[in-house]
């Protein structure tokens, strides 16, 4: 299997033809650190109310 | 994607009933989601009917109905119970179905932010629409995200139901996504849902694998097989693996009924894949025991982890006796196999954590514990909000920020996106359908369609059957319907 170029990343640049078939890295011991980053994202823009939030999805059962 | 028309069967054209296919692993990939609504920052309740109702607005506006085709050949449409649905248009390999499904992704997040606009001006201005693409509400009413799979008819339904269903009921250790629940975390959504192994019916029962026969192909040779125990992935990798490692397993048995003796999943028949299930669920560490039918020698019962490395080698066989083959069999199949077998050590070992770059429930479970660990006090429906954001493609941020940070993984950029939102796959009839309704949209023309009918319906009706979804030729009849557009 030839190497393929890491295209597996968050970049947003253009892909070309192949479609981001890079490798696909499963070590992921770099992105502990930013995990505080996604944490603090997640806390600013989460509405306070989290019963409210919960109890208003309701739907019927789908197929 | 032309290769596979040079896997022809000699002598197919002469031979109308010896198909193309008939032989060769090809298969056409359809993903269909339901969605869940709700509207958070109003003062008086909105249901989900009404939620979904607005964002289905510009639907019945332009198509006088609930369901219509898009340009991209998908399928949108108001299901039963307020869901609003996207099927993707028929792919012949499972990144292209990705890229359709995540285009399917944006639809449903441009259609829930117009609606959100308009919420705003009767329900005041901090009304937020939340379109989730999970599978249980917050009251344990469940829905589905559907994979179909074209499986050549020869292969019996009690075959696949004894040889497959071993294999999607352990699958959730690494495409599971995750639900927090009191009792601790589950690795699936749908578990506790789902009873019997394969049913004709669907709308009473919780069939795992449904084979109804409306194959939108030629019935003689092929059947639709209809996944219904999977998971709605957020991560793009795990829903790329989850429909090319099944591609693999329906590949070797479709092999293995051709060429007889014993199956290479003989051994793991599950005595009952609704408990196994839910025993899957509950094991993040992949040991639980599940029981094996009666009939299965030697063995009584085998470990969620040893089902899947069976189908694994099983897999790994398949693509080294098809090595000159395999990327046209499964493009990334090598890729395929190094993650299956990767995310399975992980598991073995307790390391799930490592995984949290593509495998959902690792991701959700590990920003949820580490959320804990920064407010110890956090109460349930916290964690129960956090699980749901982490669904939300319209307003929620979890994913968005999990992506940006480089935590989880992409496969399709924000490009690839756009461009599956715009076109159907070339490959397969989608081509053809989506062209028909991109030049029907243009010409304001009355038009209707399904998967294997296009039609223009005034001044007088013009129409065509597109039987085979393999087929991206245009034929005479397809020729006069656009011609007659103009």
């Amino acid at each position: 299997m030839p190497q393929e170029q890491d295209r597996i990343t968050s970049q947003t640049g253009p892909e070309e033809e192949s479609q981001g078939l890079g490798r696909v890295d499963a070590d992921v011991t770099g992105q502990m650190d930013d995990l505080d980053a996604v944490l603090d994202d997640i806390e600013s823009t989460l509405e306070t109310n989290a019963e409210e939030y919960v109890n208003r999805f309701v739907q019927k059962g789908g197929e | 994607m032309p290769q596979l028309r040079q896997e022809r069967v000699a002598g197919a054209e002469d031979d109308p009933s010896h198909g193309a296919h008939d032989h060769d692993f090809s298969r056409i990939f359809g993903i269909e989601t339901e969605y869940g609504v709700s509207v958070t920052g109003t003062a008086r309740p909105c249901d989900a009917g009404q939620v979904a109702m607005t964002m289905f607005r510009p639907v019945i506006s332009r198509a006088r109905s609930t369901n219509t085709y898009l340009a991209n050949g998908a399928r949108l449409y108001l299901d039963v119970g307020s869901h609003p649905e996207y099927a993707t248009a028929e792919a012949r390999d499972p990144m292209d179905a990705l890229a359709q499904d995540a285009a399917g992704e944006r639809v449903m997040a441009r259609l829930a932010m117009d609606a959100q606009r308009t919420l705003r001006e009767t329900h005041g201005p901090d009304a937020t629409v939340h379109v989730f693409k999970n599978n249980v509400d917050s009251e344990g009413h469940s829905f589905g995200c559907h994979e179909n799979y074209l499986v050549r008819r020869a292969v019996p339904l009690d075959v696949i139901e004894r040889e497959l269903i071993p294999f999607l009921v352990t699958r959730p250790l690494f495409s599971g996504a995750g639900r927090v629940t009191r009792d601790g975390f589950q690795i699936t959504q749908r578990a506790d849902f789902l009873d019997d192994a394969v049913s004709s019916a669907t709308t009473r029962s919780r069939p795992m694998v449904n084979t109804r026969d409306e194959p939108h192909a030629d019935a003689e040779r092929f059947r639709r097989l209809h996944v219904i125990v999977g998971d709605s992935n957020r991560s793009q990798v795990a829903t790329w693996m989850k429909l090319a490692t099944t591609h693999l397993v329906l590949c070797i048995i479709e092999e293995h009924r051709r060429t007889g003796g014993m199956s290479p999943f003989a051994g793991c028949a599950l005595a009952d894949p609704g408990a196994a299930i839910k025993a899957v669920s509950r094991d993040p560490s992949g040991r639980a025991r599940l029981a094996l039918a009666d009939d299965v020698p030697v063995c009584r019962d085998r470990t969620a982890l040893d089902v899947q490395r069976i189908y694994l080698a099983a897999a790994q066989r398949f693509v080294a006796d098809h090595a000159a083959a395999a990327e046209t069999i499964l493009p990334g199949a090598a890729q395929v196999l190094e993650l299956w077998e990767s995310a399975l050590e992980a598991i073995a070992c307790g390391d799930w954590m490592s995984l949290a770059g593509w495998v959902d429930w690792a991701a959700k479970r590990r920003f949820v514990e580490a959320m804990t660990r920064r407010h110890p006090d956090i109460g349930f429906a916290r964690l129960e909000q956090l699980d749901l954001a982490y669904h939300d493609i319209a307003n929620g941020n979890v994913v968005p920020s999990l992506e940006r940070h480089g935590s989880l993984r992409r496969l399709i950029d924000d490009a690839g996106v756009t461009r599956a939102v715009d076109e159907p796959p070339q490959d397969t009839r989608a081509a053809l359908r989506g062209a028909f309704v991109a030049r029907a949209l243009r010409a304001g023309a009355q038009w209707s369609c399904d998967w294997t009918h296009v039609a223009l319906t005034a001044p007088h009706r013009v129409e065509c059957e597109l039987l085979d979804p393999f087929d991206a030729t245009p034929t005479d009849d397809y020729r006069n319907v656009m011609a007659a557009l103009d």
